[in-house]
């Protein structure tokens, strides 16, 4: 950091490198159970294990098939008013439910949300970890973060384990300076700023439905209506996506929480509805 | 079983035992009988491919790998050339131990979706034939009529699909000179699924929809000049009650079948296939339901197959439609949707454009 540069501090395992002598390094106090997470972003691992060269062995070939599936339906879409940002609700471990009524929006602040797919553990962590880096970064600078700023933190700490098995497929929406901002960010640390996203196995369903009645000059009322939209055909097809529709709009002075319904009853809403439609 | 019985299976099978397999005790392989060898040559042969034997292929500077496991089982049918044909299964996998390998691998991306409404069926695919990052045909057609009444939506590998639906269309025809009538889709779809079984395990990959009308031309039902009459007609009815309805008239109508080379056989009212099927279901749960008209299917099924080809990397180019009627199919003109994709462009861009000029003038 800037001051540490300043005034010559110099970190604790740094000096004891400089003390101890060169074919002593392993004495050298690295990152351990007690002190992981203060000090440095790094989780201790025992010296010689490797989590990546492990779970290289744990493909397909070998016989092993550990299968990173990200079991869920997010989407987020721009437009003139903003972002809106539908997810699903459903937590799957294999084939049993273990939520129907999951939360995969983090509210890291008010001008600042982030979705959450693939392995619930690795998103919450992180996410978290980046609302810490966020906030201490306001009271470091005075302003805010900036959404680009924010996505590059968390893609960055995913590029630190890169390889290590981490599962995590996440859209980071906020409103900042240049406007509306709209990033996603994965596990391989991909970082893609867009004007529309979906993430998770039931993707390709929402992906049609946002394609297809997509427009840049929505109302917010027809940009409501298209997130829910998504959110339900892609439940109503996916097996791994279901529960309720938590939508959020991310406007110029922070976000609201829009809704939050059921699917099944949506699906026969607009099942029904369709018959006495004239044009969608 | 009675089909089998018109199309003689069990009879196909006897003989091929018989004829193919004389007793061979030392292990030269068996050159392949010329005559029968070519494919289809008698009404006997059904199943009568032509294996291109091992003999060129030892001699290819092309090492494809070819496994030569001839010798066994030709000793082992050799001692037992009677066989019936509840053991076929254990002959078949001669044809395919002799497979070669394939030098690239395959990949299976299309979009072909198909739906029931009230003016028969609508089906719909893509044009794009690919093989693994290569597009190896821009303009192939996904869609085989089968007869005057009978569409069949191919996907999965093209050779194999088109095979099957000329053979499928060989025995409809037969069944129709035969008996006089044609066979129903549902027929149809259980004559496809069982030839389809013997491969079951190999690599034949074959997921085909039919799409047809059965029985004779329907006054009762609506072609499009009255689809607004009855449509008002079919409106006064809830969509599960539209159902038990159309069940009780099911000697005759709009039908559709899903057939896949791993046994599946399904009937339905909405069946999307391919690598850009969920693009399209989405679309098509949106909007389909009995009542549509002609016009309101074919533009959703357009939409449906446009959406697919816009995400999909492995469908795209044209968009070929069909529709099934009482009266038989009709085809739609193929249409470019290079030519939808540039005018999304334009809208986009002129809505941007309008935002922006509303911004200035704020």
């Amino acid at each position: 950091m800037a001051i540490f540069d300043v005034s010559g501090y110099k970190k604790y395992c740094e000096l004891r490198e400089q003390i101890l002598p060169a074919g002593l390094t392993h004495l050298v106090d690295r990152t351990n159970h007690y002190n992981f997470g203060t000090k440095t972003q790094e989780f201790a691992v025992p010296p010689g294990v490797d989590p990546s060269g492990f779970l290289k062995s744990c493909n397909h070939d070998g016989g092993v098939c550990i299968e990173m599936n990200h079991g869920t339906t997010t989407l987020a879409f721009k437009f003139k008013h903003g972002v809106i940002v539908a997810v699903d609700s459903r937590a799957s471990a294999g084939n049993y439910l273990a939520s129907k009524d999951a939360n995969k929006v983090i509210e890291i602040n008010s001008y600042l949300l982030g979705t959450m797919s693939g392995s619930a553990a690795d998103c919450q962590h992180w996410e978290r970890l980046l609302a810490k880096e966020c906030r201490l970064y306001r009271l470091r600078n005075n302003h805010r973060i900036s959404v680009a700023a924010a996505s590059k933190l968390l893609s960055n700490m995913m590029l630190g384990y890169r390889g290590m098995g981490l599962s995590m497929g996440s859209m980071i929406c906020g409103w900042d300076k240049q406007g509306p901002g709209l990033y996603y960010v994965d596990d391989n640390g991909t970082r893609l700023s867009g004007r529309m996203f979906s993430t998770g196995c039931g993707n390709s369903y929402a992906y049609g439905v946002v394609d297809s009645g997509y427009r840049e000059d929505m109302t917010v009322e027809e940009a409501y209506e298209l997130g829910r939209r998504g959110i339900t055909h892609a439940t109503h097809r996916d097996a791994y996506s279901g529960g309720v529709v938590n939508m959020y709009h991310m406007r110029e002075d922070g976000w609201i929480k829009v809704c939050k319904d059921d699917v099944s009853e949506l699906i026969h809403r607009y099942r029904k509805g369709i018959a006495s439609l004239i044009s969608v | 079983m009675a089909l089998q019985d018109i199309c003689n299976f069990q009879s196909v099978f006897e003989d091929r035992l018989t004829t193919e397999y004389p007793a061979v005790p030392h292990g030269k392989k068996i050159p392949s009988n010329y005559v029968s060898g070519l494919p289809f040559s008698n009404n006997k042969s059904l199943f009568h491919f032509y294996i291109p034997v091992a003999e060129y292929l030892d001699e290819s500077p092309i090492q494809f790998g070819q496994i030569s496991t001839v010798q066994n089982c030709s000793a082992v049918s050799s001692e037992d050339p009677f066989l019936t044909s509840s053991s076929l299964p254990t002959c078949l996998p001669f044809a395919s131990s002799q497979s070669v390998p394939l030098p690239f691998p395959m990949a299976h991306g299309t979009t072909t979706l198909a739906f029931m409404f009230q003016g028969g069926v609508m089906a719909a695919a893509d044009t794009r034939s690919s093989c693994s990052g290569l597009v190896a045909c821009p303009a192939s057609q996904k869609i085989l009529p089968i007869h005057s009444h009978l569409v069949g939506l191919t996907s999965g590998t093209s050779a194999d699909c088109a095979l099957w639906k000329r053979i499928l269309a060989r025995e409809l025809r037969l069944y129709q000179l035969r008996h006089g009538r044609r066979l129903s889709t549902s027929g149809a779809a259980k004559l496809l699924s069982h030839m389809l079984h013997p491969f079951k395990g190999t690599e034949l990959c074959v997921a085909a929809t039919l799409c047809g009308w059965d029985g004779g031309e329907q006054k009762n039902f609506v072609d499009s000049t009255n689809a607004k009459v009855s449509l008002a007609k079919d409106e006064r009815f809830s969509f599960s009650q539209q159902c038990s309805i159309r069940k009780k008239m099911n000697l005759s109508g709009p039908r559709l079948f899903y057939v896949c080379s791993d046994g599946t056989r399904l009937r339905g009212m909405l069946f999307s296939v391919g690598s850009g099927s969920p693009y399209a279901y989405s679309i098509l749960d949106q909007g389909v339901h009995w009542g549509l008209t002609v016009d309101e299917a074919k533009s959703i099924a357009r939409e449906a197959v446009y959406r697919a080809t816009y995400r999909d990397a492995y469908s795209g180019n044209c968009v070929d439609m069909y529709h099934i009627t009482s009266k038989g199919w009709t085809r739609r003109n193929r249409e470019d949707l290079k030519e939808e994709y540039y005018r999304e462009k334009e809208r986009r861009k002129h809505e941007k454009t309008e935002r922006r000029d509303v911004a200035f003038s704020d």
